[in-house]
């Protein structure tokens, strides 16, 4: 009676060796999938203020085109990247700051003067100088920045 | 439900009797050094393993080399354990092989019929020492740039064909790009499939043959 109770030494040995062998599995499977996984679980780069210039070319009314490049880093690969930004001021107080990057496709749109509308010349999607969708594919409004006048110079919220 | 599938599966295959033949195979009463093999073999699979791992993020170019390395020790989660591992077990290897190699001498299991064994795991011992030679390079440091200068130059040393061979491991006259993607090139290709061959008909052996017993003062 006793004898079957007891477990025989090659189904100890068996128990044994799929354990530490399990634990090896574990020690090589879990870092792998964290390094694999890794930079894709990464967000998007620590935002900070970015200085786009003086409030003083900012034309009352008109969307006004500020260049700027940013450093940004991909994996070991520091590039340097043009951001467009199109600021826009009814009153000269309160600003708002757009992306030029279409919200269809990712083209750049433009300020068209003489129509008074950014056009992007991808897909003809068209907005008004808020950045509101008027017509074409387009799914959303241009996206804006956060913006803050600091010595009367023009800073923005990005990565 | 597992029992079954095993049960389906080995009437289609016969895994089991592979099974048997590797993991029930019968071996004479023998001592630890008989399982420096065996620790090699764990130590090659997980050079394997970590090795595919770096070349998930590795570039081979002198422009790229260092700073990727970098990365993976620094920037990603982990990454400092994978290529430690890899950078351990590396000198593990060299000296696993070595161990393994003096059991086989001192146990006399390099004769008849072993023979074959012998000689493959001669060629086995070259390629470890090859990888050894070739992933040296690759993090592209001080260290790496000047140990194979150092080294492609002694094996530039023969008489009449030591400078053919220093150019043909250069790929040049200095140490270059070309160098530095060649090296890889054998890491990561030449060497392993070398390896996966010749460590195939290796452990063949070993199962056909079966290992040695430990020998008495009779014989």
């Amino acid at each position: 009676m006793k004898e079957k109770d007891e477990i025989s030494r090659r189904d100890f040995m068996k128990v044994v060796t799929l354990s530490i062998g399990g634990l090896i599995g574990l020690g090589w499977g879990i870092p792998a999938i964290a390094y694999i996984v890794g930079p894709a679980l990464k967000s998007n780069q620590a935002q900070a203020w970015i200085r786009l210039g003086s409030t003083s070319k900012v034309e009352l009314g008109v969307p006004t085109l500020f260049k700027v490049t940013v450093k940004r880093q991909t994996g070991w690969i520091v590039n340097e990247e043009e951001l467009s930004v199109y600021v826009l001021t009814e009153d000269g107080r309160n600003y708002i700051a757009m992306s030029n990057v279409c919200t269809h496709l990712g083209c750049r749109v433009r300020w068209i003067a003489e129509q008074g509308k950014f056009v992007c010349p991808c897909h003809n999607g068209v907005f008004d100088k808020q950045g509101n969708v008027i017509s074409g594919p387009p799914p959303r409004p241009l996206n804006q920045y956060q913006v803050k006048v600091e010595n009367d110079q023009l800073l923005i919220l990005g990565g | 439900m597992i029992a079954k599938f095993a049960n389906w599966l080995d009437e289609r295959v016969s895994w089991r009797q592979v099974w048997d033949a590797i993991f029930l195979r019968k071996i004479p009463k023998v001592n630890w050094f008989y399982t420096l093999g065996s620790a090699t073999l764990f130590v090659a699979v997980n050079q394997a393993v970590t090795g595919i791992l770096l070349t998930l993020y590795y570039v081979p170019t002198p422009d790229h080399a260092y700073d990727s390395v970098q990365y993976i020790t620094t920037q990603l989660p982990a990454g400092w354990l994978i290529r430690g591992l890899h950078h351990w077990g590396a000198s593990a290897m060299v000296v696993l092989v070595v161990l393994h190699m003096l059991r086989v001498i001192f146990y006399g299991a390099y004769k008849y019929p072993r023979e074959v064994s012998w000689f493959t795991g001669v060629i086995l011992l070259l390629v470890v020492i090859g990888f050894g030679f070739t992933g040296y390079l690759l993090p592209w440091d001080q260290k790496a740039y000047w140990a194979t200068t150092v080294g492609t130059r002694i094996a530039g040393t023969p008489p009449i064909i030591g400078d053919t061979i220093l150019r043909i491991m250069r790929g040049g006259e200095d140490l270059s790009a070309v160098t530095l993607a060649r090296f890889f090139g054998t890491h990561v290709w030449v060497l392993p499939a070398t390896l996966m061959l010749v460590l195939g008909i290796h452990l063949y052996l070993v199962i056909r043959i079966g290992i040695s017993a430990v020998p008495t003062k009779e014989n």
